[in-house]
């Protein structure tokens, strides 16, 4: 079982982060489950959720120790960053200073995901872009899979209007980790 | 292919599924997704009537008004909502009107936190309100096992002409898993409801025989306690330690105990699916070499361990039993582990 959480200020997409990579997982076979912070903390301006999936039932769907943790600002690095399981990896985007992290046993990557998203102009899919490196660094799914998953889900919320734009994001930022690791 | 879908989301279609088609309620976290979306999908079936009142108390008096015209009605609430509600919930045990509540349970007295918990069970166990009835409480540990719970606890219900509440931390509500959605059932009117012409027999208030009353009630909840017991149970027959819980907090505990069963130690689990009736039966599979009986829960002093202490008393078994309230949240894994090394160790105390 892999445990992801994902986390930044509202509105940044963090949750569908979470959604994209917990559908896939369903999509292809898994079990998932996918929680978010609420209440107070939806309304404080940071959001966060937590993915589990693997083949097994998922006894706990809470954050425990993630093998994965996607930060999209410092607050969320710091909050989370200790929580993330030995040899686990942190994704951060380029706002983040990953230079005061002090951890040494989990690989901390930068990805451009801002410049990248304004580069293809859409401001709006620095979250996608993260998701292609994390995707790749899971190695669970293919490229393909992802981008597949990717426009179900959100075809089926109606919103089709960035599949192509998403879709580049997604291929950026999984391009970008294979250059990367 | 089972989809993912929001816990709230997914018992709003259930309900739709199971035939309600009422639903009367005022919103509160974490249980708004399930009147969000029956707002909107209510209107898309024959019947379907969906109303936002000014409060809890209108909400569950228009739900018996439902219910009386035999209509499946439903409300959904959360710990102090559901406190507002309860004359109305024993007016309806009275009236003999099945209904279903849910209730997606939110840590704390007075108004209460935003954190997930299983605070209430005591309160959902005991009736709630004035007077001395029960009523169904069903705790479903997936969103599966929630989705699934919904015609159940309606046929329960009507079989028994009861209320029924699905009892579920917040946390359920909010997360999303992958769901397989029932079939559309076909539901009929209730025989009981009014139709019109007032064909009921009269009943003045001072006709009432008290004592009969309380003799049928008596039988009735004898009944349901001899046939509607539910639990999961694993591995309890030849454990050291039987865990019990219900819930997320159950299932998080099961986690433990398989990790704990890989490290070689002999731990069983019992879950219990109704917390009313309480699933005592579960109790004849415990030996008598068990050494004590663990309860995982999310509240602060611990609810559901009172009825395993009773139980156990009532089937014989002496072992001690320890109590572990994690007061709010998911239990994490690591945590219930720890913890038993404690009780192992002797560090943790029994409380019963």
């Amino acid at each position: 079982m892999k445990e992801l959480v994902f986390a930044g200020f509202g509105g940044q997409g963090v949750l569908t982060s979470g959604l994209i990579v917990s559908d896939m997982a369903v999509r292809y076979g898994a079990n998932a489950t996918w929680i978010p912070s609420y209440g107070s903390a939806m309304r404080g301006g940071t959001a966060n959720c937590t993915v589990k999936y693997g083949t097994r039932f998922i006894h706990n769907p809470s954050q425990e120790k993630p093998d994965v943790l996607m930060a999209m600002n410092q607050l969320s690095l710091l909050a989370f960053g200790k929580l993330v399981k030995e040899n686990g990896a942190i994704f951060v985007s380029e706002m983040v200073d990953a230079s005061v992290f002090e951890r040494t046993d989990v690989k901390v990557y930068t990805i451009p995901c801002h410049e990248i998203a304004d580069e293809i102009g859409h401001a709006k899919g620095a979250n996608i872009v993260l998701t292609g490196a994390i995707l790749h660094y899971l190695g669970d799914h293919t490229l393909e899979e992802g981008l597949s998953s990717m426009d179900i889900m959100f075809g089926k919320k109606g919103k089709t209007k960035y599949a192509q734009l998403n879709e580049m994001a997604m291929r950026r930022g999984y391009e970008y980790f294979e250059k990367l690791k | 292919m089972a989809e993912m879908m929001k816990g709230n989301v997914a018992i709003g279609e259930a309900a739709i599924r199971a035939g309600v088609r009422f639903y009367a309620g005022y919103p509160i976290t974490p249980s708004s997704e399930i009147m969000e979306y029956l707002s909107w999908r209510l209107g898309e079936v024959d019947d379907g009537v969906f109303v936002q009142l000014e409060n809890e108390i209108a909400s569950i008096n228009m739900v018996v008004g439902a219910a009386s015209c035999g209509v499946r009605a439903m409300t959904a609430s959360s710990g102090n909502g559901i406190s507002l509600m309860q004359e109305a919930m024993s007016v309806l045990a009275d009236e003999n009107l099945p209904v279903v509540i849910i209730t997606m349970v939110r840590y704390g007295n007075g108004l209460a936190t935003l954190y997930s918990s299983q605070t209430d069970y005591l309160r959902e166990t005991r009736g709630g309100g004035h007077g001395d009835y029960r009523c169904f409480v069903l705790c479903p540990y997936t969103v599966q096992e929630a989705v699934d719970m919904v015609a159940l606890a309606y046929e329960l219900a009507e079989k028994y002409k009861m209320v029924s509440i699905i009892m579920a931390e917040g946390a359920l509500g909010q997360m999303m898993e992958p769901v397989d959605l029932p079939a559309f059932l076909d539901v009929k009117r209730g025989e009981w409801g009014f139709d019109g012409t007032y064909t009921n027999a009269k009943l003045g208030y001072f006709d009432r025989n008290s004592m009969t009353e309380a003799e049928e009630l008596r039988e009735r909840y004898d009944l349901i306690k001899e046939n509607e017991q539910r639990w999961d149970s694993t591995d309890v027959a030849d454990a050291d330690y039987v865990f019990m819980g219900f819930g997320l907090a159950g299932r998080s505990c099961l986690g433990a105990v398989e990790d704990l069963q890989a490290e070689g130690h002999k731990v069983g689990f019992i879950r219990p699916i109704t917390a009313w009736p309480f699933p005592e039966k579960a109790f004849a599979e415990i030996g008598s070499n068990t050494k004590g009986v663990i309860v995982v829960e999310t509240n602060a002093m611990g609810q559901m361990v009172e009825d395993v202490a009773m139980y156990m008393k009532k089937h014989g078994l002496q072992m001690p039993v320890y109590s572990l309230p994690y007061v709010y949240g998911v239990p994490v894994i690591q945590d219930i582990k720890d913890d038993f090394k404690k009780i192992v160790n002797n560090e943790l105390k029994e409380v019963f």
